[in-house]
């Protein structure tokens, strides 16, 4: 990059600098509004959807205190005429699977309710159960895990909500409301978002000529437009969603005083065609339910709520907006804009930056001089980048939020917890305590136990497979030594067969009583070992069983990267008189270095994430004192089903992983030749 | 151009009338062997049967060990089949995670209700919600060497007596080998003095005083009655089995393949436990049940074939030439079922037996309770102790995924 | 070539086989003592595991025998059963293509990549190597889903054997191309520049020059990406909604699935898998026996 100016040099700081303010003032355009649109469609649409809910709860209160099926019918029908932003509304009761009042006009005629529901209707009556079993949940873990009011939006834009009907604190049915597309929500003027491009980028050009081909003012001159133009940007943002967000405030508050009253009136008009009917049509039970409840006053303020049914607490149900509360959830939107607008500007910095200090030219430059380098990569790359890369990045996502079974569907913004998991995993210490009697007692779970048996595991293994791999490759590799082709196909057999069973042999060997390991201790006179039962004895089955799987490669690396030596290297080194270890520690140690090296570096890396042997031989055994850290990431993700937690956990082994290869790689140069 | 203005229609109808006619029912199941022919001979006869419907089921036989993670990653991305065949311990996970188990409620009239064995019909429900229709259970049962143990014992003080008449450790030879260390066949015994895993609904309670009384009785039989081997495997109690060292064994229809041809065996019902007042040793049961996925196009269809699968006929085929135990009641009246002694035997068992939990919670209690059983046995720690710590775990778990 | 090292190789110097033999005996055992326990399994006729058996107050010798791993009686029908049982002949025939096809893949684009990496110098190239390695080291554990969604949702390659051949290739790539980058360092480059100045093309002196002398790590790269495909099982489990496609892993796991384990037929279905790895070690095997370089390098 140093040389580059020169290329492009004459003029061209100008250029650039203006390039670069245009490509970063777009980003901030274009993102900008984007995120503004979005925002602002988003408030809309919580406004609506806030409406929505008020109305609903309202209704179901009605509809929960009506007795009959008429009664219903009717709230239903005097609900329909208040309520024109409401396109359909249907009641459903479970007793008898029952479609017991709707507003659709598809139920009219032979469908008319009641009715029995259809086929068709199925999600219908499961959407209910799901409300039903969401609330018992939600009590047994007295918690909100579950949506009690479900939102659906439909693809035409408009939503369907269903809430549950309540009698005695058992749910026996749902009123769903579908509510018209809404009013397109309001949209930034595109103008507007441009003129934030054209006229910094005007400026700078006036400007420039005045400054001229200087390149420190020229940068500073751009940086400084671009620092204002975010700013001047994320300010005017921040207006328009606050006034949105207060115009709505004031909005949901009047809709519940509105639905407060309506609901009163429907009230009224059940108490009176209640009163003159002496119900012969309708079920025995329902002029019981009618009775035995005492009607408890209407409670708006409760309506508007979230999807527990949990007040939020914004509005008193008169009509009055709680001015405190709202500006203290304005103060946390505002954060998030302030946040949003930082982040960006600092993107928008950089690649303006990028541009105007010619990174994008040396790019390209670099890329055009090294095509034939690049080609023959790329293939191979593409491949990684696609399979490899991707589930990477999922992965690191994943690991910044609290995902679990419960919650795996919602978006990642909702279940973002930043460095929480993080922190839990590295900053607990407790590795031991000091037991009653004075000992050491270790915390199995504790990352720092793991990480230990861990290392041990992977040192252990590959030294062990190194060692005894290299050794026989050396042996094999002497010329003339009668049978080799036999030694080396049985000597790879470990490698061949498939470890699922070979695992399973082992650990058998390792058996009390009935394992052959203890039999050959026995043949020798010493008592029998309870391999599983010690952490050290268990961790070294678990050994015994890899170290056996893993020297055949080693062994199969080392006899190839043995060929790559010339013998005439061993001639002159015994012409000069060298004895064998010398020849050995001078010619074939660092002639199998460019081979081996990458083989151990990959060695550990596999060693360390090696699942299979911990799993099928020790299981972790005794009281998952043996497992290693890949192993207990799986637990946390399949048995714990903490899913943000074990990606974490398997983030904080790659970085592990990487510190070692990257400090591997530089003690070695693995990367460079001899 | 005259020839191809009239071979176009026709080749469209062609291409057309089978991909009108044709509803495939896609049906996923892990057997192997007798149970595959036996499932693919009851496709066959309702292929047949509904030819003219133009419903078509197809079967794919997916391995145990994948099945879980292949429903996991295909069902919720539109991408599985439209039936699936799987024991009931997975199925709260898959509703709580969503999109992959359809709930049967609605279909379900009371005639099928009532086909089913009451427990079976329970390991389906989940949160009061019917996710599938059993098609057969598994429990554990008593397996005896009918050359060591001419008739099995009742009670469990017969067991021991029975039992340390057979046992001669030092040649390895046990009156009873079991993975009494595995929490799945422990629960057995535990379920016979009242102990519970869940309670209420989905408390973890694996410390509750029953299930430590439990554990106290099988520490006896394994040091002062000395009966049971040690390090107790699954592969282990096969070979003792099949080398004639182990007189009995609780086991499932499972063993049953496995066990040599030149033993002699016989199956009973579990012993009753003289020290929980002469309660009958209750055994887990697991219900491979046939679920409707949520994504199938076919809902309907498909689940009138799971209809068809678990009424009675077609439960006497995977009965009889299946070897399966149906979760389908009436199968047993008939002849061909009652007179086979394996079937009746595990028939009887599961009258006393337990569903398994279905919560998603029981995954999380599965390796605390197995460090906890592997700790006592290796006398490491007291049974109250170990349960302790165990139920201690399962609630720092339990908490994790319920914040909020 | 061969007169020349054999004279040098034969000097006074060179040590005495037998002490090799011993230790090349010994260690042999170590490597198939286990293997002779799924041996003995799979020609048994059962499907228990073998424990070691031994009488009450055993002798020494009543020891050894237990540890000696020989089935009671000798019987093939595990083996006829796994074949009869299901289509196995099949399944091997599918892993082999799959696995042949991902060796042809990994090795070749391994064989590109690790050849720019060892004689290009270019901005990136450390990275490069590094972000091979880097690869490896995200563990797996919760990767099965997204991969999943990559292969089968954005690619469409559920169910195909392209599908499969990707995905293992990718896993062996990264070794691959650090195993023959080191090689290809050790490679003098005096011919390579000697047939640039002839007008070779650089394909030309890849194809013809440099590959015929890195035949060596070739062989071990293309083992160990065989080996990728060969044994993997819950990718292709997961992949694969056709029973006729599956390979024999899948298909060997139906055996112990689950509650039931019949160890019999899956060490007979082991002992099968292991005989065409130990076919192509032995086809492979003459390019890890003679020193190729020197010969060729030294012209």
């Amino acid at each position: 990059m140093s040389d580059q100016p020169d290329e492009t040099g004459k003029g061209s700081h100008r250029l650039r600098f203006g390039a670069g303010l245009l490509v970063g003032t777009l980003l901030v355009a274009a993102v900008g509004h984007r995120l503004l649109t979005s925002s602002l469609g988003e408030t809309a649409r919580f406004g609506e959807d806030r409406r929505a809910v008020v109305s609903l709860r309202a209704l179901t209160d009605v509809v929960a205190r009506a007795g009959s099926g008429e009664a219903i019918r009717t709230v239903v029908a005097g609900f329909a005429k208040w309520h024109p932003q409401v396109a359909a509304t249907r009641v459903v009761l479970f007793d008898g699977i029952s479609l017991d009042a709707s507003t659709d006009s598809a139920d009219t005629g032979e469908n008319a309710p009641p009715r029995r529901l259809k086929r068709e209707e199925k999600d219908l009556y499961d959407r209910g159960q799901r409300l039903r079993a969401a609330i018992e949940t939600n009590r047994a873990e007295g918690g909100g895990r579950k949506d009690e009011v479900e939102k659906e939006r439909l693809p035409d834009g408009s939503v369907s909500l269903a809430a549950p009907i309540e009698r005695d604190g058992e749910v026996v049915g749902m009123v769903e409301i579908r509510r018209v597309p809404p009013p397109p929500a309001p949209r930034p003027s595109l103008l507007t978002t441009l003129s934030y491009v054209v006229a910094p980028v005007l400026l700078f050009a006036v400007l420039a000529l005045v400054i001229g081909e200087r390149r420190l003012p020229l940068g500073v001159l751009a940086a400084l437009l671009l620092a204002g133009t975010v700013w001047g940007y994320g300010a005017q943002s921040w207006a328009k969603l606050s006034r949105a967000r207060t115009a709505l405030e004031a909005d949901v508050a009047g809709q519940v005083k509105t639905s407060a009253a309506r609901a009163q009136e429907l009230l009224g008009t059940l108490a009176a065609t209640a009163a003159p009917v002496p119900e012969t049509p309708a079920p025995e039970t329902a002029p019981e339910v009618a009775h035995a409840v005492p009607p408890a006053p209407l409670d708006p303020a409760s309506w508007d709520s979230d999807a527990f049914r949990r007040p939020l607490g914004l509005s008193d149900g008169a009509g009055r907006v709680d001015e405190a509360k709202v500006a203290a959830t304005l103060e946390a939107a505002k954060t998030a804009v302030r946040q949003t607008t930082i982040l960006l500007g600092a993107l928008a910095l950089v690649l303006a930056g990028f541009i105007g200090l010619g990174g994008l030219a040396a790019l390209l430059g670099t890329l055009k001089t090294h095509r034939v380098a690049y080609s023959y990569v790329l293939p191979a790359m593409v491949g990684m980048v696609l399979l490899v890369f991707f589930p990477f990045v999922y992965g690191i996502v994943l690991s910044f939020t609290d995902q679990t079974i419960y919650n795996s569907n919602a978006p990642l913004t909702e279940i973002w917890v930043g460095f929480k998991n993080y922190v839990s995993i590295l900053t607990d210490f407790r590795v031991a305590k000091t037991a009653a009697d004075g000992g050491l007692v270790f915390n199995y779970q504790n990352f720092y136990w793991t990480l230990w048996v861990t290392i041990a595991w992977t040192v252990t293994n590959v030294t062990y497979g190194v060692v005894v791999g290299l050794i026989l490759a050396l042996v094999l590799n002497t010329k003339g030594l009668a049978l080799k082709p036999a030694y080396r196909v049985l000597l790879i057999l470990p490698w061949a067969m498939p470890n699922y069973i070979t695992a399973l042999i082992w650990q058998g060997m390792f058996h009390q009583q009935f394992g052959v390991v203890n039999q050959v201790v026995q043949m020798f006179g010493m008592d029998p070992v309870s391999w599983f039962e010690k952490p050290a004895t268990s961790f070294f089955t678990a050994w015994a069983t890899n170290g056996w799987l893993s020297f055949p490669f080693m062994m199969v690396i080392s006899l190839g990267a043995l060929q790559s030596i010339p013998s005439d290297l061993y001639e002159a080194a015994r012409v000069d008189g060298a004895s064998r270890w010398q020849q050995f520690r001078s010619i074939t140690l660092p002639s199998l270095k460019p081979a081996l090296v990458p083989a151990v570096i990959l060695s550990v890396v596999w060693t360390f994430n090696m699942f299979n042997i911990i799993f099928l031989v020790t299981a972790g055994q005794p009281a998952g004192s043996t497992e290693i850290l890949i192993t207990q990431s799986y637990k946390f993700a399949f048995e714990k089903y903490q899913y943000g937690y074990a990606a974490a956990y398997s983030t904080v082994i790659f970085g592990i992983l990487l510190i070692y290869g990257v400090f591997q790689n530089r003690m070695t140069k693995g990367t460079e030749a001899i | 151009m005259k020839l191809s203005r009239l071979a176009l229609p026709l080749l469209f109808a062609a291409l057309a009338a089978p991909a009108l006619a044709q509803k495939e029912v896609v049906v996923w199941h892990a057997y192997r062997a007798e149970e595959k022919a036996a499932l693919e001979k009851v496709v066959a006869g309702y292929n047949q049967a509904n030819a003219a419907k133009g419903v078509k089921v197809t079967t794919l036989a997916v391995p145990y060990d994948a099945f879980a993670d292949k429903i996991t990653a295909a069902v919720p991305r539109g991408k599985g089949p439209d039936i699936f065949i799987y024991a009931q311990d997975r199925l709260g996970g898959w509703i709580e995670a969503g999109k992959t188990v359809e709930p049967i409620d609605f279909f379900l009239d009371k005639a099928t209700i009532a086909r089913f064995i009451p427990t079976t019909m329970e390991a389906m429900t989940y949160r009061g919600t019917v996710y599938g229709l059993p098609l057969n259970y598994k429990v554990i049962t008593l397996i005896y060497n009918k050359k060591l143990l001419p008739t099995p014992p009742k009670t469990s003080r017969e067991l021991v007596a029975m039992a340390k008449k057979l046992t001669d450790a030092k040649s390895g030879r046990f009156g009873l080998a079991y993975s009494y260390s595995d929490f799945y066949y422990h629960a057995a015994l535990q379920n016979a003095f009242g102990g519970r895993v869940f309670d209420p609904g989905p408390k973890p309670v694996l410390n509750a005083p029953e299930n430590v009384k439990a554990l106290e009785l099988l520490m006896r039989w394994f040091t002062v009655d000395g009966i049971l081997p040690a390090e107790p495997s699954t592969a282990l109690i096969t070979s003792l089995f099949n080398g004639g060292k182990a007189a009995m064994v609780f086991s499932g229809p499972w063993f049953l393949g496995e066990i040599a041809k030149e033993i002699d065996y016989g199956l009973a019902p579990l012993p009753t436990i003289d020290e929980a007042g002469g309660k009958p040793m209750r055994p887990w049961m697991t219900v491979e049940g046939v679920y409707v996925t949520a994504p199938s196009q076919n809902k309907d269809a498909a689940y009138a074939f799971a209809k068809y699968l678990t009424d009675t006929p077609q439960a006497k085929v995977m009965a009889v030439e299946g070897r399966q135990t149906p979760a389908n009641n009436s199968v047993y009246a008939d002849p061909a079922v009652s007179g086979d002694a394996i079937l009746s035997a595990f028939r009887k068992q599961v009258e006393v037996a337990v569903p398994m939990p279905n919560l998603p919670e029981m995954t999380m209690v599965w390796s605390p309770a197995t460090t906890a059983m592997n700790t006592i046995v290796k006398k490491a720690a007291t049974p109250k102790a170990a349960m302790d710590q165990a139920q201690a775990a399962v609630l720092k778990d339990v908490a994790a995924l319920r914040k909020k | 070539m061969s007169l020349f090292s054999s004279r040098s190789r034969a000097g006074a110097d060179e040590p005495p086989h037998f002490p090799m033999h011993v230790l090349l005996v010994l260690a042999t055992l170590y490597a198939i003592y286990p293997v002779l326990w799924v041996l003995s399994i799979a020609f048994s006729g059962k499907q228990s595991l073998a424990i070691a058996d031994v009488p009450s107050d055993p002798t020494f010798w009543d020891r050894l025998r237990a540890v000696i791993p020989w089935p009671a009686d000798v019987s093939l029908s595990n083996f006829s059963a796994v074949f009869a049982d299901q289509p196995f002949a099949t399944w091997i025939l599918n892993s082999a293509i799959v696995s042949v096809a991902t060796t042809v893949l990994g090795v070749f684009l391994a064989c590109t990549a690790a050849y720019a990496f060892s004689r290009f110098r270019f901005p990136g190239r450390q990275s490069g190597m590094m972000s091979f390695l880097v690869s490896q080291m995200f563990p797996g554990t919760l990767m099965l889903i997204p991969l999943y969604i990559i292969l089968v949702k954005w690619l469409n390659l559920g169910s195909t054997r392209t599908g499969l051949v990707l995905a293992y290739s990718t896993t062996a790539i990264p070794f691959c191309v650090w195993m023959l980058k080191g090689y290809f360092d050790t490679i003098p480059r005096d011919l390579e520049e000697a047939a640039l100045i002839d007008g070779a093309s650089p394909a030309t002196i890849f194809w013809r020059i440099v590959l015929p002398l890195a035949k060596p790590a070739v062989a071990v790269t293309a083992l160990f990406s065989f080996m990728t495909g060969w044994n993997e099982f819950i990718l292709a489990a997961t992949l694969i909604d056709k029973e006729t496609m599956y390979t024999a892993p899948v298909g060997l796991r139906f055996f112990v699935g689950g509650f039931s384990q019949q160890w019999g037929f899956f060490a007979a279905g082991a002992v099968i898998v292991s005989i065409p790895v130990v076919a192509l070690f032995l086809y492979l095997q003459k390019y890890l026996v003679s020193g190729l370089t020197a010969g060729s390098v030294k012209g």
